[in-house]
């Protein structure tokens, strides 16, 4: 599964020497390509730093002329940002933890054993990638309403686990397929029992792949915003992409908070991505490439 | 393994809250499309659907916008994918910089792209006037003509980097001496590509697209964010609709019933497109 993480080695490198001009177009599509990732939050940070007078400026400054942090003041202590950002830790980690619990298991099972209804089961769980969100997002409301769940912590941790746990299923069943199943025909024959097996021996090889499951399922409920537009109504549940929008009201946004909070809002999970980035596309692309 | 049957054990958790989480809401949304408000039996929701104005124009928009969305996140994607597979200095941070905008929440890229293209303050009418590529500012998200390709730039520019990794990891599997046989025959760079490279990455493509079909007809956070369909519609499209129908018109009934109708207009895409690629999947292994 480690394709992606052997970069410099890989096989399909080009290996030819490179003309200069082969190395000028590579070198100028480089760079237009950075621009064009990056431009979007370099200008998000200039204007977070920027005065509301001179964001309204024509023509637009490129750098502020007078810099100032008045409007992470009001994100951090004028405005919902800091509760949203914890009830955002909470949400993301509370699902991420219950699709990992019930996706370890599945994955196990799809990944060593063989029994009736398999396939069926297997498609089953990707059918959970296939349901348009607006399907569901109607009788899940009056289901949770009835249980007495929206505006709750558990109500949206539910909900996410139905984004989670497919793409934890999926990707840990295919990091699984490629552990080697020596070891633990050993054990088995040595009279362990298969819980300890895949506690013992699966789970820590696993890890990798488990980190990466993890890292995944908590962007993705940190970035999602229509689920929490729905089931998250009050203020103690809201999460960050909610409080972004309140910067907005009909008739004016003020841009500088807005900016402010997307950093807040951005940093975090940027810095998570880069950090486990290898074990994140590995993970990713594993599943994909193996067909 | 002996005892076939412990593995169902393994799996029943997950797939009993599967169930309850996705299996229940879809026969609740079919329940609820053939009921009107006090729960008699009708087929009233439908026809109220079918009838509206709005439903013919967002079916149309999504349409617009998840093929325009996905044909050029797959050209750019690829593109890119083949430029990050070449050896140059600092490849390994550009790698990780052409990931970002796929990780950042999309709401974050929604807003910054929204201030981006504001009409009076917005840096890119700035840029595009000074460079005199256009005369007087944009409307970009305002103007009839304009609302609906801008949103998909923002979309292809939130969604090709996904394209990217996954061909990237497709292009890394390709055996060198493929090329090195290609390169005795004296095959130029993009002949290269083209017999080459592409019948390697077709498998990791028709999954992409598969992918990104899906989410681009979930796909609400971007427009509902930047300009909840506005203006007048023009860039409603379906999954919109049914939150609007639902949680600002409150009227659950008809929402279900255009509800289904996505879903089976999703699965006929999907079922078609299954059936028209694949078939070739073997062969390019």
């Amino acid at each position: 599964m480690t394709k992606a993480n052997d970069a410099a080695s890989a096989p399909g490198e080009p290996t030819k020497r490179l003309s200069p001009l082969a190395a000028t177009v590579i070198a100028i599509a480089a760079i237009v390509l950075v621009l064009v990732c990056l431009f979007p939050f370099a200008w998000m940070a200039l204007s977070s730093i920027k005065k509301l007078a001179e964001l309204f400026t024509v023509p637009p400054h490129w750098l502020p002329s007078d810099p100032t942090l008045a409007n992470y003041g009001t994100v951090f202590f004028t405005s919902n940002i800091p509760r949203y950002f914890l009830n955002s830790c909470i949400i993301a980690a509370g699902a991420t933890i219950v699709a990992l619990a019930l996706a370890i298991f599945a994955a196990y099972g799809f990944a060593r054993f063989e029994f009736p209804g398999k396939p069926i089961l297997q498609s089953f769980v990707l059918v959970g990638q296939l349901l348009p969100t607006a399907a569901i997002i109607v009788p899940l409301f009056i289901t949770l309403r009835w249980m007495h769940l929206i505006n709750t912590y558990w109500g949206l941790i539910l909900v996410y686990t139905i984004i989670t746990l497919p793409l934890s299923v999926w990707m840990l069943t295919s990091y699984m397929r490629g552990i080697p199943t020596e070891l633990e025909e050993a054990a088995v024959i040595d009279g362990a029992s298969r819980l300890g097996v895949l506690f013992r021996i699966t789970l820590p090889l696993a890890v990798p792949g488990v980190v990466a499951v993890a890292v995944f399922s908590f962007v993705t409920c940190w970035n999602e915003y229509v689920f929490a537009l729905v089931f998250a109504q009050d203020q103690t549940v809201k999460t960050l992409p909610i409080g972004l929008t309140e910067f907005s009201t009909e008739f004016n946004t003020d841009w500088g908070g807005v900016m402010a909070a997307s950093m807040v809002m951005t940093v975090p999970v940027v810095l998570l991505f880069l950090a486990f980035q290898k074990l994140f596309v590995g993970g990713l692309t594993a599943g994909a490439t193996k067909g | 393994m002996t005892r076939p049957m412990v593995g169902i054990y393994f799996i029943l958790p997950a797939t009993l809250v599967l169930l309850a989480l996705i299996a229940y809401p879809v026969v609740y949304t079919v329940l609820l499309s053939t009921q009107d408000a006090h729960g008699h039996f009708t087929g009233r929701n439908y026809l109220n659907v079918l009838r509206l104005p709005a439903t013919r124009q967002a079916f149309l928009n999504l349409l617009y916008y998840v093929v325009v969305s996905i044909v050029f996140q797959l050209v750019i994607g690829t593109l890119v994918a083949i430029l990050l597979n070449q050896k140059f200095p600092g490849r390994g941070v550009v790698r990780s910089v052409t990931l970002i905008p796929w990780v950042v929440p999309g709401i974050v890229a929604a807003t910054t792209w929204a201030w981006m293209f504001h009409t009076d303050f917005g840096i890119i009418n700035y840029m595009l006037v000074e460079a005199h590529i256009i005369a007087k500012p944009v409307g970009w998200l305002t103007d009839s003509r304009t609302v609906l390709p801008t949103l998909v730039a923002i979309n292809v520019w939130k969604g090709f980097p996904f394209v990217t990794v996954m061909v990237l990891a497709g292009l890394q599997a390709i055996p060198a001496d493929l090329y090195e046989a290609a390169k005795v025959d004296g095959a130029s760079f993009w002949e290269e590509q083209w017999h080459i490279t592409l019948p390697q990455v077709r498998p990791v493509l028709v999954a992409v697209t598969l992918l990104l079909l899906i989410w681009g007809i979930n796909g609400i956070t971007l427009i509902y964010a930047i300009t909840r369909g506005g203006p007048a519609n023009l860039s409603l499209i379906t999954p919109i609709q049914i939150y609007q129908l639902a949680f600002e018109s409150f009227q659950f009934n008809e929402a279900a019933a255009l509800s289904v109708l996505l879903f089976i207009v999703a699965a006929i895409i999907v079922a078609i497109y299954l059936r028209v690629i694949p078939s070739s999947r073997g062969d390019a292994r």
